[in-house]
């Protein structure tokens, strides 16, 4: 390979950081949702809210960049795979920061010191800790070009299903009497549901990770459904 | 910045440093722009109400349209609409055609281009031009490089001058060894790229490029583009091409023309359409004239 057409792969690679540094920034947005969460920060809550915004500003800057390589470049084969990729990505990536959002808008409603139970605590705190690390395997498998990783995602989803509907049964168990708790448990369910599609948006950047490599878009769920 | 760059018309000799010096004060400067095209960047060249005759006919009507420094402007339009008419105002080439005229302004740096007191030759000093075909001279690649320098009374050694031309222009490294053979066993693409290098030897400020690349193969174009975006960095270029594609690739801002035949097709006046950001142009131009000719609808 020689260095021809040097400034449009330097774009593409440019693009591409772009929507890269997009997953990195809401790894942080979800760091920041979860705390909050755990600690009924109203605060640290409305400030996940509105960083949403350089989500979104992030999300629009490589959309009118892969337009403008579309337009401009006319990217073929291999190229033309990973700009029509990006587009996917940066997507995902929106929506990984809508749930963040959604997260955190759950943290006012929840008051100061909600009543709580055990069980469903644990299994959000694992469902965070699972939903980030596949946010940064998704990541990681785009940027290395490595199905493996992309493909291991779909395996490790399982999981982040798993918790999701056991807090759903845990919350109709605990119902009970009172409506302070039942109010509190229907909120994690809301919660859980966010951390297992942030889940769904990592394995689908594994996706594309797969149709980046091998020029086939396989839909993993569908796979293993099989 | 503009002030190094300004022109002085009178003195043809001692000036050709200048052009150097600025261009590396310039580059820290301008290197943020590269992919930020249509901001306030300096106008190298204004246009105002430029139209062109030839035998009295009107040619070109009514172009107003600012060129900015340390970019690619993109001239493009369907044949006969007049952009390398334009092209050729911008150094005064038309002067050598003797029935053409040239109405309204052309301000250079601020200066006007057409002012009797300014010498042409100094103009296309400043004002290179680098044409569809390559044109070497039947003379070693040396002399080819050397010929304007020297006819320019430039000094310094050289070799220095011939050596940094070639470099700037991509080609020493192919080169270096067969300087002394003639530039006519050179590949197309390395002609054109010695006539870029020889127009580069004079230290000029803008190069106006007329179809450059539509006799070479992709891999030549390819290599031609890329020095293009390398040499927007100290120079300013305009580039007159019938490859849309090209325009969409390097350059920054791009104008559109048309030929106007409301006057009846014996009288063909190109007009300017839109002009505008090379990405506003090819995603979302502001003239349903402008999108029909880059979506391939009509031209």
């Amino acid at each position: 390979m020689g260095n021809g057409r040097a400034y449009f792969q330097k774009e593409m690679q440019r693009i591409e950081e772009q929507a890269l540094g997009g997953l990195d920034m809401v790894v942080g947005l979800l760091d920041e949702a979860l705390e909050a969460l755990d600690q009924c920060d109203a605060e640290l809550a409305a400030i996940v809210v509105a960083d949403d915004d350089r989500i979104d500003g992030r999300y629009l800057e490589v959309h009118q960049g892969v337009l403008s390589l579309l337009a401009r470049q006319a990217p073929v084969a291999g190229d033309l795979r990973v700009v029509a990729a990006l587009l996917h990505v940066v997507k995902h990536l929106e929506r990984i920061g809508d749930q963040c959002t959604n997260i955190a808008k759950m943290v006012p409603l929840l008051g100061h010191e909600p009543p709580t139970d055990l069980d469903i605590v644990e299994r959000i705190g694992q469902m965070g800790a699972q939903a980030r690390s596949q946010v940064r395997q998704a990541r990681q498998s785009f940027a290395l070009r490595d199905p493996d990783l992309a493909l291991d995602l779909a395996r490790q989803d399982d999981t982040l299903d798993r918790l999701n509907r056991e807090i759903f049964r845990r919350a109709i168990d605990i119902g009970g009497e009172n409506a302070d708790k039942r109010e509190w448990a229907m909120s994690m369910v809301l919660v859980a549901r966010a951390l297992e599609r942030i889940g769904d948006n990592a394995v689908d950047v594994g996706e594309q990770t797969v149709f980046v490599v091998t020029g086939l878009f396989r839909e993993f769920g569908e796979e293993r459904a099989r | 910045m503009s002030d190094t760059t300004a022109p002085d018309w009178t003195s043809r000799e001692g000036d050709a440093g200048d052009r150097g010096e600025s261009a590396v004060v310039s580059l820290g400067a301008r290197t943020a722009q590269v992919d930020a095209p249509a901001r306030s960047t300096q106008a190298v060249f204004e246009l105002q109400g430029l139209g062109v005759l030839y035998g009295g006919k009107q040619a070109v009507q009514d172009v107003t349209v600012d060129l900015h420094e340390h970019e690619i402007t993109a001239f493009i339009g369907p044949s006969g609409c007049g952009k390398s008419t334009i092209l050729r105002c911008l150094n005064r080439m038309n002067d050598l055609v003797p029935s053409a005229r040239v109405e309204g302004s052309i301000r250079y740096h601020g200066q006007d281009l057409y002012d009797s007191k300014v010498d042409s030759v100094e103009v296309r000093k400043r004002i290179g031009m680098v044409f569809q075909k390559p044109n070497p001279f039947p003379k070693s690649i040396f002399d080819n490089i050397a010929f304007g320098p020297k006819v320019l009374g430039m000094k310094g050694d050289m070799n220095e001058i011939v050596e940094r031309a070639l470099r700037r222009a991509a080609l020493w490294d192919e080169v270096k060894d067969r300087l002394k053979t003639n530039a006519f066993g050179m590949s197309g693409g390395q002609q054109q790229r010695l006539c870029i290098a020889r127009c580069l030897a004079v230290d000029p400020d803008v190069i106006l490029m007329d179809e450059p690349c539509s006799a070479l193969d992709p891999i030549s174009t390819g290599k031609i583009e890329d020095l293009m975006l390398e040499l927007k960095r100290d120079y300013s270029i305009v580039i007159v091409t019938h490859n849309m594609q090209q325009a969409a690739r390097v350059s920054d801002r791009t104008a559109f023309f048309i030929v106007d035949l409301s006057a009846g097709e014996g009288n063909r006046i190109g007009r300017l359409i839109e002009y505008d950001a090379t990405d506003k142009i090819f995603t979302n131009p502001a003239d349903s004239r402008t999108e029909d000719y880059v979506t391939g609808k009509v031209g």
